[in-house]
């Protein structure tokens, strides 16, 4: 019969104690989810990032084990959501936020709000990226750029646009600087409402993410993009401001994303890694793509990014942001 | 022509067939319009994956007929209970709670059915035949004339406060004061918060409405033993009653007729409502009635003018959304969302690609309507019953009710708070003699004038004369003027014509 020796004995004693140790952390994560998981969307139902949220959520559900339920917090230019998530949500990795990086970083930028830092909470998900563009109305007398620099040199022209701090209104203004023209930001809260602007008559013209220039059909004309133009007649084969105008302009990209609290991603690391690696799993499945489109999404402007992608994003934002500050600000 | 009317003709034979569709979803609507907090946006987005997984016909009838039902259900508690379900109902309790109150609950409720029925199937009829033309509304109603607009309905507060002018202004401007609290529309800055997150989005709607109505309401009711009055005639409910509503409504038809047409107008124009629509309706109506001093005593005029037009406006955002492919209000940009689903391209080229799709949305409108008014009249019957209710039960049910209201549309504890100082502001202005309709106007109407405002001035660089810049919008203002000098006019001649014929 063989008997446990003083060896032996230290060593299963230590694998015991390794095994004992380590157990929480591998219940944690074989357990995690044991619940369906908050997400805060700082915009009302409805909207692109719902459509976004919704046709993602519904792929990655299954990779992760359990549902999502999305919570829509609108208000100040997505503050509101944010506010709730970093004040009012436990950082355990239960809850999230789904954002649009370049408008709602740029509103951080703009404000500052002393409750929490930027840096208290990172986006780990890329869903999108969708450049800004320039439009105007099927009716509009501005039917090429052309048109638009030569009247916004005679006068200055009302553009529509989302919100006042939002990656396209950045792209207008650089234009204006490129140009001379002069242009009067309009701000008019929310996608469709922009949209309308445009198509009335109640604004000369508008910039907006090019995803909801491209739902809005023929009663538009798209003019200019602020980045790469990936989808071409969808958008009226309209040029890249950097080709159009020789600027050197990074993309004014609205581009959704899932963050979470630093705390939740530091604290519970198995969690957050699980979170992660579904995250990236739901891109590699072909459901995603099907989803994306059925619900309006632009199959073209899908794209997956990670912690860095999200992190070297953020931070070209907080520079502009400083950049056009007074003029987004009226300060 | 000929291929429209064989379109029109199927489609109609079409939506008739979905029945089974249509009636247990007005039911359905009926109580989710009737509950402060829900609407037909958050049980369309709540129903999303039952929604999503319908064929496209049967889609548009279900949001269809549910958008249809749950505006009028939000008239039923405001004319009941004095809750209004929705801001878009907000009017419907100046005249209809009165009537409830002397024991005409069961008259208001069937004048309210067929004002709503026959105003929704009429503006739905107009809004089909003459799309191409009122799509073209939002093309000249900007930013300046909803301004004037905006003060035709806010000049309801002078209206009212004309029994006691000094009274009702504080009101008026207390409604607007409360009304500019949240961050501004142009740079997000936020103003008199309070250091409350919950108000940075302004000073949310359902718990100020049900608060200021219903729970001071209940704070005054607890004080009698039912909601009608002592001296009202008790009586069991009867069909009498129900007809002899459908009566007191088909009398003024003119009435419903041109109501309703205003809610048409200001449902195409994108981004207003229904609560613009019901209280400038109201507003209109009194300025032309012989009878305005009626008015807020339970004058059937006035509670016919908002139902009308609230269902006007119903017709009236479908417009934008087909024609332009801009959905006017929060209902139809979830329909937005859920037909684009099904590979439906909204635009100029809906009728040239997909004519049985957008005719089929106003045919569904149409047909609701018609089994409404067939289905739910006869409920007016059963539904007066509340008013009976003892109000020991009445008053708590009312108030947990309304609460859970105040909580839905955000799910901020915060909101029941807000619901509950509201309805003690509100108890506080009831006994003390000041109108808490001139507050809530001007919390409802006071954020969208000043959106607006600021975006006229922001597009003229702080130009006041902007204001004066556009010939429709100084149509419009002329004609604000008409109707405020109206019936101050029309009393002086009252009183001229009083004092030439010697008093017998």
């Amino acid at each position: 019969m063989k008997t446990l020796d003083r060896r032996g004995f230290l060593k299963t004693s230590a694998g015991a104690g390794v095994m004992t140790l380590a157990a929480p952390t591998i219940v944690r994560a074989a357990d995690f989810p044991e619940r369906n998981i908050k997400v805060i969307i700082p915009t009302r139902e409805g909207g692109g990032a719902d459509r976004n949220f919704r046709a993602f959520a519904e792929v990655w559900k299954d990779k992760l084990g359990t549902d999502f339920e999305p919570g829509f917090f609108p208000g100040a230019s997505g503050r509101v959501g944010y506010e709730v998530y970093m004040g009012k949500e436990e950082p355990d990795c239960y809850s999230l936020i789904f954002g649009n990086m370049g408008p709602e970083v740029l509103n951080w930028a703009m404000q500052e709000p002393s409750n929490f830092s930027v840096d208290d909470y990172f986006y780990f998900g890329r869903v999108d990226v969708d450049p800004g563009c320039l439009f105007v109305g099927a009716e509009s007398g501005l039917q090429t750029m052309d048109d638009i620099i030569a009247a916004g040199k005679e006068r200055k022209l009302n553009v529509g646009t989302s919100r006042m701090a939002h990656p396209a209104s950045i792209g207008l203004l650089a234009l204006g600087e490129a140009t001379g023209a002069q242009f009067n930001l309009i701000p008019l809260s929310g996608g469709k409402n922009t949209v309308a602007g445009a198509v009335t008559g109640e604004v000369d013209f508008s910039v907006l993410t090019s995803g909801s220039v491209i739902a809005a059909g023929d009663a538009v004309k798209t003019l200019l993009v602020f980045g790469e133009n990936r989808v071409g007649e969808a958008l009226d084969n309209a040029p890249s401001m950097n080709d159009a105008f020789g600027t050197n302009l990074p993309e004014m990209l609205s581009s959704r994303a899932f963050a979470i609290h630093r705390k939740a991603a530091e604290d519970y690391p198995d969690r957050f890694a699980k979170l992660q690696e579904s995250f990236k799993a739901t891109f590699e499945d072909p459901r995603l793509l099907e989803s994306y489109v059925s619900l309006g999404g632009t199959p073209e402007y899908l794209s997956y990014g990670g912690v860095e992608e999200c992190a070297e994003f953020m931070q070209a934002m907080l520079e502009l942001g400083a950049k056009y500050k007074p003029l987004l600000t009226g300060a | 022509m000929g291929e429209t009317a064989t379109i029109l003709t199927e489609v109609f034979f079409e939506t008739i067939a979905y029945w089974w569709v249509i009636v247990p979803t007005i039911f359905l609507g009926l109580i989710v319009g009737g509950i402060p907090g829900f609407s037909a946006a958050n049980t369309i987005i709540i129903l999303m994956p039952l929604t999503l997984a319908m064929d496209l016909e049967t889609g548009i009838v279900f949001m269809v007929s549910l958008y249809c039902a749950a505006r009028m259900g939000a008239g039923i508690p405001a004319i009941l209970v004095n809750i209004p379900g929705t801001a878009g109902a907000a009017a419907t309790p100046l005249d209809g709670y009165p009537m409830a109150k002397a024991g005409k609950g069961q008259q208001a409720l069937s004048i309210s059915f067929v004002a709503s029925c026959i105003g929704g199937l009429l503006t739905t009829i107009i809004a089909l035949a003459t799309m191409p033309i009122l799509a073209r509304v939002g093309f000249y109603m900007h930013s300046v004339e909803m301004i004037v607009v905006m003060l035709f309905g806010i000049s309801l507060i002078a209206s009212i406060a004309a029994q006691d002018l000094l009274k009702g202004l504080i009101a008026g401007f207390f409604g607007l004061m409360i009304g500019s609290i949240g961050t501004d529309v142009v740079y997000a800055t936020p103003r008199g918060t309070m250091g409350f997150l919950e108000l940075y989005d302004g000073v949310p709607l359902i718990p100020a409405l049900v608060g200021l109505f219903a729970v001071s309401e209940a704070f005054i009711i607890i004080e009698k033993r039912v909601i009608i009055s002592e001296d009202a005639e008790p009586k069991h409910p009867n069909w009498h009653d129900t007809i002899e509503g459908v009566g007191i409504a088909l009398k003024r038809w003119w009435h419903i007729v041109w109501t309703s047409v205003i809610g048409l107008a200001i449902g195409v124009v994108p981004g207003a409502g229904a609560s613009i629509a019901s209280f400038v309706a109201y507003q209109q109506s009194r300025t032309y009635s012989k009878t305005p001093e009626k008015y807020g005593t339970g004058h059937p005029e006035g509670l016919i003018a908002p139902e009308s037009a609230n269902n006007g406006v119903t017709s009236g955002t479908l417009v934008p959304l087909l024609v332009l492919g801009i959905p006017g209000g929060a209902t139809a940009a979830i329909m937005l969302v859920v037909m684009q689903f099904h590979g439906v391209s909204f635009g100029p080229a809906l009728f040239e690609n997909q004519p049985k799709v957008g005719y089929g949305m106003f045919m569904a409108m149409a047909v609701s309507y018609l089994i409404m008014f067939l289905t739910i009249l006869p409920l007016s019957r059963y539904m007066s019953h509340v008013t009976t209710i003892p109000t020991i039960y009445l008053a708590p049910l009312i108030i947990s009710f309304t609460l859970v209201g105040g909580f839905v549309p955000r799910e901020y504890m915060f909101d029941m708070y807000l619901a509950l100082c509201f309805g003690v502001l509100g108890y506080i202005a009831r006994r003390t003699g000041y109108h808490v309709a001139a507050i809530l106007i001007g919390v409802i109407l006071g954020p969208l004038l000043e959106r607006y405002f600021l975006l006229a001035l922001k597009k003229s660089d702080g130009d006041v004369f902007v204001l004066f810049s556009s010939t429709l919008g100084n149509i419009l203002w002329v004609s604000l003027f008409l109707s405020l000098m109206l019936p101050i006019i029309l009393k002086w001649r009252r009183a001229r014509r009083n004092e030439e014929v010697p008093a017998e």
